[in-house]
């Protein structure tokens, strides 16, 4: 700039300041902002009682309704039917988390947040990895409390005993986190938050009824049977009940938190692909 | 230095088989303000998300500040700010946390970011409200605090998706004298706008764009000069008087035309020279004048020709 003709040298500014643009932040130092950004909505009940009252009604509902499948040839012997239900509620309940990591991008993508980071000298990959972790956080807090009321109310007591409870919460976290990214990725794509829900329906419920989650899948017709054992649905809720029940089986636990990693390593770059192009 | 901070060379961006930008160059020098005029869907927004690299050009050339957006487009967001319909604050934090947020993310400490947001608050007449919840504000309020997001980071240029849309006129003007003030501290502002008054104020140069294409470029003034209309106006007290005028202004060799039972003789006129030449015809006639008016033409009126010619 020539010394001559800068008018903002020798101007005086009298209340706005112009300090030297700030050096930039680390990956790490975004992520932990962003990420912190997003979990102030724990602060806000009306954002978070709806994600922790939801699961809690429909387990009331399913333990009452579907109680007599206990007294089926296919369901294991012993066995209460709360003390089988909830470890596939958790599991259930992270397709819901997960959905909501991709409705709440897509909210944001509309309301133009997303817009001012993505015009920042900051990473794009920081803005999805600050809200998966901030989504995973608050789905790990829903699943606690469900697993408390679970206890508390309706006499959930599985033989694995606490730390196999909190083994089944961890396959459904994770998987949350798994799908979360999907969703994301999906939520890049489509835009939409109006769009997405509907998606998300009809994910959650194929891979939910067509599952062992509410029935043995012994005790589903051959045709729906099929699909369940195929569903890797049935293979998290698996996992996560034998570890509450006191039977971990490694295999199926170590393959369904392998297949978790594999979907991430596919769907993050899929999303911060499309999310940096979304506008 | 000499180099724009804006400059496009033959820009094009396509959807498909539709041109939202259609070959659309133009420079904006440093410290100054460009006014984008056009319709909903001339391309306006478009341009500013090339030009704040959140979408890229289908060809052509763009450069902010001297960086060109696609080959260094973290470059260039070092130097920019956007505000307007794309770039919003979280509704769900207050304006204070909001400022803290985006300094933060720039990499400045938890003291330089806590001072930045109380010295933007007060600028932008926000200290009051610095802890509510941005859901809570005002339409003005929440604008004045986009803008004051954007400015965070100290940018070179910023961008005003239209900034004031949908607000009240004192509002509307508090955030004019704001833009203001930072081009008078040298900033670079390109500005979309519907409002042509708005670009009159704001605006050092103006460009309209019409289906994604620049259909005028000039200051205001060279605008109204070439495409505009001047016009004197006089109000008479009855129709014999009218009738009079008339004939004395047709004399003076002018065009006044009127309403059919109207009172008002407006004729066009090259400039306000014009004037004295109405009042001595109407004096010589003997016609007592209850008004005059010399109208300058509004960019309404260039708006208008352009889209005209333009076959809209």
């Amino acid at each position: 700039m020539t010394l001559t003709t800068d008018q903002t040298a020798g101007a005086p500014a009298p209340a706005l300041t112009r300090p030297l643009r700030y050096g930039g932040a680390g990956v790490l130092r975004q992520v932990s902002v962003l990420s912190g950004r997003s979990l102030r909505a724990l602060r806000e009940p009306a954002l978070v009682l709806p994600g922790v009252l939801e699961p809690i009604l429909m387990l009331t509902v399913f333990s009452q309704v579907f109680k007599s499948v206990s007294q089926t040839s296919a369901f294991p012997a012993g066995v209460s039917y709360i003390d089988y239900l909830l470890p596939a509620f958790l599991v259930t309940g992270s397709i819901s988390a997960g959905l909501k990591s991709g409705v709440a991008l897509t909210t944001e993508m509309n309301n133009g947040i997303i817009a001012r980071f993505k015009a920042m000298p900051i990473h794009t990959g920081s803005v999805l990895v600050g809200r998966s972790i901030a989504d995973t956080v608050l789905n790990c807090v829903n699943m606690l409390v469900m697993l408390a009321a679970a206890a508390l109310v309706f006499g959930y007591g599985p033989d694995g005993g606490v730390l196999g409870s909190l083994g089944a919460v961890l396959v459904a976290v994770v998987l949350g986190w798994s799908l979360g990214w999907v969703f994301m990725a999906l939520s890049a794509w489509v835009r939409k938050p109006e769009a997405l829900q509907p998606i998300g329906g009809i994910v959650n419920m194929v891979l939910l009824f067509a599952s062992n989650a509410f029935v043995p899948a012994e005790g589903l017709p051959g045709w729906l049977r099929a699909f369940a054992e195929v569903n890797p649905m049935s293979y998290a809720i698996t996992a996560a009940r034998d570890l509450a029940l006191g039977e971990p089986s490694t295999a199926t636990v170590l393959a369904t938190l392998g297949t978790c990693v594999v979907i991430v390593t596919v769907t993050a770059p899929l999303a911060v692909r499309s999310f940096r192009r979304a506008t | 230095m000499d180099t724009p901070m804006i400059e496009l060379t033959d820009v094009t961006k396509a959807f498909g088989s539709t041109k939202a930008l259609d070959g659309v160059s133009l420079t904006v020098p440093h410290g100054t303000v460009l006014g984008l005029l056009g319709h909903n869907g001339a391309g306006k927004t478009t341009l500013v998300g090339i030009l704040s690299t959140l979408a890229l050009p289908t060809s052509g050339q763009a450069r902010v500040a001297g960086v060109d957006v696609v080959r260094h487009p973290e470059e260039v967001r070092r130097r920019i700010g956007l505000t307007g319909q794309y770039a919003a604050v979280d509704e769900t934090l207050s304006g204070h946390a909001n400022l803290l947020l985006i300094a933060r993310l720039l990499g400045a400490t938890r003291a330089q970011a806590a001072s930045r947001a109380e010295e933007l608050l007060e600028l932008f007449s926000l200290t009051d409200a610095a802890h509510r919840a941005v859901k809570n504000y005002s339409g003005g309020m929440r604008r004045r605090l986009d803008l004051a997001a954007s400015l965070v980071g100290d940018p070179d240029v910023i961008f005003l998706d239209e900034p004031t849309t949908g607000l009240d006129p004192t509002a509307r003007r508090a955030l004019w004298d704001v833009v203001q003030r930072l081009v008078r501290e040298g900033t670079t502002v390109l500005l979309t706008t519907q409002y042509l008054e708005e670009a009159d104020v704001l605006a050092d140069s103006i460009t309209v764009l019409s289906a994604g294409r620049v259909v005028a470029s000039g200051t205001a003034e060279e605008l109204k000069n070439r495409i505009g209309h001047r016009s004197v106006s006089v109000t008479v007290r009855g129709a014999d008087d009218r009738e009079l005028a008339a004939a004395a202004l047709r004399r003076a060799g002018l065009s006044p035309a009127h309403e059919d039972d109207g009172l008002v003789l407006t004729m066009p006129v090259r400039d306000s020279t014009a004037v004295a030449q109405v009042v001595r015809a109407t004096d010589e006639a003997g016609v007592d004048l209850a008004g005059l008016a010399f109208c300058e033409p509004s960019l309404d009126d260039v708006y208008m020709a352009l889209n005209h010619s333009d076959g809209r």
